[in-house]
């Protein structure tokens, strides 16, 4: 009982740091670029803000439009307490392992693509097919860097992953595992909307792909919506950070190593942000036709993982 | 007990047949062949379970009938339960949908008599085939079921593109009758008379060499039914134009034949082979896959779309009987276990979502007159129950938790990244290609339902036809119900439903029985617990948040209120169905990113003003995406035919003294030929 | 089986030198060409170190020497003055776009491994792991030059070729005797600056470095 809620707690622990985690990606980024930028906290009032307006709805919509924000919330919130954040192995590791993970994220993406659709506007439809298009290509990649990954780790279960890699900290300097980290990274930047394949502060609509589905969207479902594309974010770093360098994950529920967790948590959250930061000031945005051939890129890499943790066993 | 059901299913079956011959049009008749048709089914839906639940197969017999080829021997093991209980499932809610949407041909633009007789007797030769005992029985009821298909797919014989599909459809259907003529033969060494259970001990002592040209006869016969690449061009052309409730069963069940015929003569007579076998289904499931579903994406008939998807669909099972068979050559028996019984559960789910699906295009097309996706939209709010079901289908084809196709493509990932335990590492390497592969075809699926879903059913119309749809019939509902229903079963219990299919593959060659080694309490678990899934408590997890969330917002005092207004789109004025995004722009990114692939070709002509070339009058393009089996395939083999047909005709010159000549000659001919050589 | 710290860094060095080839494949503009094979060969050059270093060869450090002197600075620096002249080009349109020349280098890679498995599992050096992925470096070489349309590419492609030759050599033989070494270096110099002037006299007939425009010759 006390390790479900555990479980549970994690997921909520995960949706609380979200929006901090988005707002520190875009202070550091407006430092880079020598502006001030806002307090990495913002993002908590534009949610607050957001969460008190009234919804207006396009006359077009139907219910889709409006239920979509519930089921994307949901299922990015379902994945954030399957997904060790600090604490692992978790009781819950036999209900998803990565598979259903990447899966439940795809109905999340599913039913976003739908209601950009719903609207009936050029920006949504646009927003959806790119956006579909995007994950369509990523999904070899996020397969076979799994499959990578659970070769060396002898499970697809998460918890799983990361009990053996503690077990054996040199797996994690292996071709296999730094590839598939290589690949997994450019992917977590596909799916998530970064820099170089989608500007999450644009406001040009020709550039936008998340943004070109969300347009219709306003008051409390935008809230939940950007929310859940928070999580998103955190989920993946979570994945990036905890499955390939698990030390500071707590293996005990005592009081004390679940706060060091935390903090540890936090600062590996810092650091891909920080590292996020860096990259999306570097490069531009990619076109739309060139975003498959970074995807095409981290397919190779994943396979390139796959292969060398097959063929050197 | 099994052989009174078994006469209730001919009598069922008769019934439905006779009922359309004397009823014809009018309602009665069509209720009369749908009951007929679900009594049928029932009963053979009934023999299945209890055949699998006993475990022991049954047989009957009736040696008098068509002696001279060893009589008709039925004989139903687990396997061929399996499938009665598909064609089961498939037919009863679809028969109850075609007893409302055959309402349309009452106008005489089909003939119903036809469609209720040809109906019935397809249920009841399908059922036949899977419980065929002897090479006689099983081929003659392959035949029927080939020949009543036929008459099927033709039902609306005056559209132009109807004759054409049939022809091509029967013409692919006879070749593959050819095939397994001469697959049987050489297997059973020229006896006619031959029953599976002689051939399977017979097969034991055949040489290798042969048992090779078997096994690719077999995948090529059964393959022509099942619909793998490049042997599946009838089924775009057939299922379209069929009535929808017979595309339904095309597509979800008669398809699955193949793959009943693939097992039962390549796992159960031969009792499997060499890897490279395996190694040739997995490759061809994993190309069909692929090519499947990316002219799925560019297909903007809705139907056509469709039928392009059960190609995917039968590669995916593909891919998981491969592995199965990789495995098992391997010794692996348990992952050989996991591989079959992922490509056995992924039939039955793609039966009852296909089903489902082509039984709500059916419903648009039916309502709107048209399957063309680009004239659609705005059915959600027109037709919602459709909408709603449709959308269950379309989360389920995409494989999304927690519905029947993410638990069945789990079981066929979960197979093939057990890949690693092959001891050879060329054989390995191609299942980590075959999963990267297969999670490709899932996206583009997520991809392709999306447009289909989107462009079809949400915004705002799109032409006046799409304006004045009204939902279905309450029977049409009913049947697309009944296939959501077992959608969400089949997802959320697969606990319930995997411990049965391994009983089906009990025994089969070589494979032991051991019922509860994939699943465990609630979850689903691969062998030696590499990957474990609980799909129930997925799914209650997602619903309980999904209720949590508007609780907790009421909790924290957000904001409720919701108003009605334009839509926004950037501070358009208006907003018209011009302005939406048509189903080629959807596809436009993916059909750039494979250009290679499909090789579309354009035409791009401008008009200009006579007086000045600055001005421009009209501008015409067009694009056409032409598979290219098509272009390098089919077209050189019906040139050949047409070209020696055209030679052969030189012999026909009109001329009665020429006619005569030749018989004379034949005649001569022959007698000569029997005298000299004893 | 532990993997020896003389394994790991020597596969670790194959595998970042394939990286490197594969961005041949990927990027467009020639600057960033030039980039890889510098970035390579540099990667060659600390392989050979740490060859000599673990193989206790010092021979190896003279050859790591003239390698850089060569292909990181030498070859490197003409091959920018080039790519200044043509600067506008770009490898906008290649015989086999983008990402199915990626996907087919991952298929290269594979039949690498399955050429080289015969020897991987003879071999008893320690550097054999990276074997194959040298071998795959010299089909990427090979594929470059066979799909991409610019003569400033397929240079580029030969000299990736060539350095993946030089890797297969290093880790299946702990390099080549000092002699050889010298002139296949001497060779290579040779053929590069054959190249150029070639490449130069396309530029001058037709305004382009597209290797396509010489079937105008033709006509």
């Amino acid at each position: 009982m006390m390790s479900f809620l555990l479980e549970i707690g994690q997921g909520l622990l995960a949706l609380a740091l979200a929006p901090g985690l988005v707002g520190f990606v875009r202070w550091i980024k407006a430092r880079l670029q020598a502006r001030r930028g806002a307090v990495p906290w913002q993002p908590y009032f534009e949610l607050a803000k957001l969460f008190g307006k009234d919804v207006v709805i396009s006359s077009n919509a139907s219910w889709l439009f409006r239920a979509a924000p519930y089921i994307i919330f949901g299922s990015t919130l379902a994945v954030a307490c399957l997904v060790p954040t600090i604490f692992a192995p978790l009781p819950g590791d036999g209900v998803g392992d990565l598979l259903a993970v990447v899966y439940l994220l795809l109905l999340g993406t599913f039913f976003l693509a739908l209601a950009g659709l719903d609207p009936g506007t050029a920006f949504g439809g646009m927003g959806s097919s790119r956006e579909m298009t995007i994950a369509a290509i990523a999904e070899p990649t996020i397969a076979l860097a799994i499959f990578g990954l659970a070769l060396g780790a002898g499970s697809t279960n998460l918890g799983r992953i990361v009990t053996n890699t503690l077990a054996n900290p040199i797996l994690a300097l292996s071709p296999g595992y730094l590839l598939a980290f290589a690949a997994l990274f450019i992917v977590t930047l596909a799916e998530t909307g970064r820099l170089p394949v989608d500007n999450p502060s644009t406001h040009l609509e020709l550039t936008m792909i998340h943004e070109a589905m969300i347009l219709e969207y306003s008051g409390r479902y935008l809230a939940l919506i950007e929310w859940a594309a928070g999580l998103k974010l955190l989920i993946f770093f979570s994945l990036l950070a905890n499955l390939f360098v698990p030390q500071g994950l707590a293996t005990t529920l005592t009081p004390t190593s679940l706060l060091m967790a935390g903090f540890i948590f936090i600062g590996k959250l810092a650091f891909l942000g920080v590292v996020t930061a860096v990259l999306e000031t570097r490069v531009a945005k990619l076109r739309l036709f060139r975003v498959p051939e970074l995807l095409s890129v981290s397919f190779v890499l994943a396979l390139l993982s796959v292969i060398s943790s097959f063929l050197l066993r | 007990m099994i052989d009174t059901l078994f006469i209730g299913m001919i009598l069922a079956y008769g019934f439905g047949a006779s009922a359309a011959l004397v009823f014809g049009r009018g309602s009665i008749g069509r209720w009369l062949v749908a009951v007929g048709s679900v009594l049928g089914a029932g009963a053979g839906l009934a023999i299945g379970i209890a055949v699998i639940a006993a475990g022991t197969p049954v047989e009957a017999s009736i040696p008098g009938l068509f002696s001279f080829a060893g009589g008709l021997l039925v004989r139903l093991d687990s396997l061929g339960a399996f499938f009665l209980i598909l064609i089961g499932l498939g037919a009863i809610p679809t028969a109850l949908y075609g007893a409302s949407y055959s309402k349309t041909y009452e106008d005489g633009r089909g003939s119903l008599r036809q469609l209720g007789l040809m109906l019935n007797l397809f249920l009841f030769s399908m059922s036949l085939v899977v419980m065929a005992g002897n090479i006689f029985t099983f081929l003659f009821a392959w035949e029927c079921m080939s020949l009543t298909s036929y008459f099927l797919v033709i039902t609306e014989a005056n559209e132009p593109e109807t004759l054409g599909a049939g022809s091509w459809y029967l013409a692919m259907a006879h070749i593959s009758l050819v095939f397994l003529t001469i697959l049987f033969l050489l297997l059973s060494g020229g006896d006619w008379s031959a029953s599976f259970n002689s051939l399977r001990s017979g097969a034991a002592v055949l040489s290798s060499p042969l048992r090779n040209v078997l096994f690719v006869l077999a995948l090529i016969g059964f393959g022509l039914k099942a619909g793998i690449v490049p042997l599946h061009v009838w089924l775009p052309l057939a299922h379209p134009v069929a009535p929808s409730h017979v595309s339904a069963l095309m597509s979800g069940v008669l398809i699955k034949m193949g793959i009943y015929g693939l097992l039962r003569v390549v796992l159960d007579l031969l009792g499997g082979g060499p890897a490279w076998w395996g190694g040739v289904v997995l490759g061809v499931g994993s190309v069909s896959a692929v090519l499947g579903v990316l002219y799925a994406l560019m297909e903007h008939d809705l139907k056509r779309l469709l039928a392009f998807h059960s190609v995917e669909n039968i590669g995916i099972i593909l891919i998981g009987i491969g592995a199965g068979l990789i495995f098992r050559s391997y010794g692996l028996i348990t992952l050989a276990l996991l591989g079959f019984i992922g490509g056995l559960y992924h039939t039955l789910n793609h039966a009852v979502f296909k089903g489902l699906l082509f039984l709500g295009a059916g419903s648009v097309l039916h309502a709107t007159h048209t399957r063309n996706v680009e004239k659609m939209g705005g059915l959600i709010k027109s037709m919602p129950w459709t909408a709603f079901f449709f959308l269950i289908g379309a989360a389920a084809i995409s494989a999304l938790p927690p519905l029947n196709g993410f638990v069945s493509e789990w079981l066929v990932f979960q197979a093939l990244l057990g890949g690693f335990q092959i001891p050879k590492p060329e054989m390995a390497i191609i299942m980590p290609l075959a999963v990267g592969m297969l999670a490709l075809t899932s996206g583009l699926a997520a991809a392709c339902f999306v447009k289909a879903f989107g462009i079809t059913f949400l915004a705002i119309p799109r032409s006046p036809e799409a304006e004045q749809a009204h939902e279905s019939s309450w029977s049409m509902r009913l049947g697309m119900g009944m296939f959501a229903v077992l959608c969400v079963a089949l997802g959320v219990l697969p606990f319930a439903v995997v411990p049965q299919l391994s009983r089906v593959m009990t025994g089969l060659g070589g494979l032991p029985a051991s019922p509860a080694a994939f699943s465990f309490n609630l979850t689903l678990q691969s062998p030696a617990a590499f990957g474990q899934m609980s799909p129930p408590i997925i799914a209650l997890g997602l619903v309980v948040i999904l209720g949590l969330i508007p609780v907790g917002m009421r909790i924290f005092r957000i904001n409720q209120k919701r108003r009605v207004s334009a839509t926004w789109a950037c501070g358009q004025i208006s907003q018209t169905p011009r302005m939406e995004y048509t189903a080629t722009a959807f596809a436009e990114p993916l059909r750039r990113v494979f250009a290679q692939l499909f090789r579309p070709t354009k035409e791009l002509s401008i008009d200009f003003h006579p007086d000045s070339k600055y001005f421009v009058q009209s501008i015409e393009y067009r694009s056409e995406i032409l598979p290219w089996f098509e272009r390098f395939l089919y077209r050189p083999l019906l040139e050949m035919f047409h070209f020696s047909a055209r030679q052969v005709r030189r012999l026909q010159s009109g001329s009665l003294h020429l006619y005569l000549l030749y018989t004379s000659l034949a005649l001569v001919l022959l007698l000569v030929v029997a005298r000299w050589i004893k | 089986m532990a993997p020896s710290l003389f394994s790991q860094l020597s596969t670790l060095g194959a595998c970042l030198a394939l990286l490197y080839g594969l961005l041949l494949l990927w990027r467009r503009n020639l600057g960033s060409y030039v980039d890889a094979f510098q970035g390579q060969s540099v990667v060659l050059a600390v392989l050979f170190g740490v060859v000599g270093y673990f193989g206790h060869d010092p021979e190896l450090y003279f050859v790591a020497t003239v390698f850089v002197a060569l292909k990181v600075f030498l070859m490197p620096y003409y091959l920018r003055r080039m790519q200044d002249r043509f600067a506008v080009e770009r490898e906008r349109d290649p015989y086999l776009n983008v990402p199915a020349s990626l996907i087919l280098a991952g298929l290269l890679v594979i039949l690498a491994y399955a050429v080289m498995r015969p020897v991987v599992t003879i071999s008893s050096l320690p550097t054999r792991s990276g074997l194959p992925l040298a071998l795959a470096l010299v089909f990427i070489g090979l594929l470059v030059i066979l799909t991409r349309k610019k003569a400033f590419t397929q240079v580029v492609g030969f000299l990736i070729l060539e350095n993946g030759i030089t890797l297969l050599a290093l880790l299946g033989t702990y390099g080549i005797p000092l002699i050889v070494e010298l002139g296949v270096f001497l060779d290579a110099l040779m053929g590069f600056l054959v190249m150029q002037i070639f490449i130069y006299q396309l530029h001058g007939t037709f305004e382009s470095i597209d290797v396509d425009q010489l079937n105008q010759l033709r006509h």
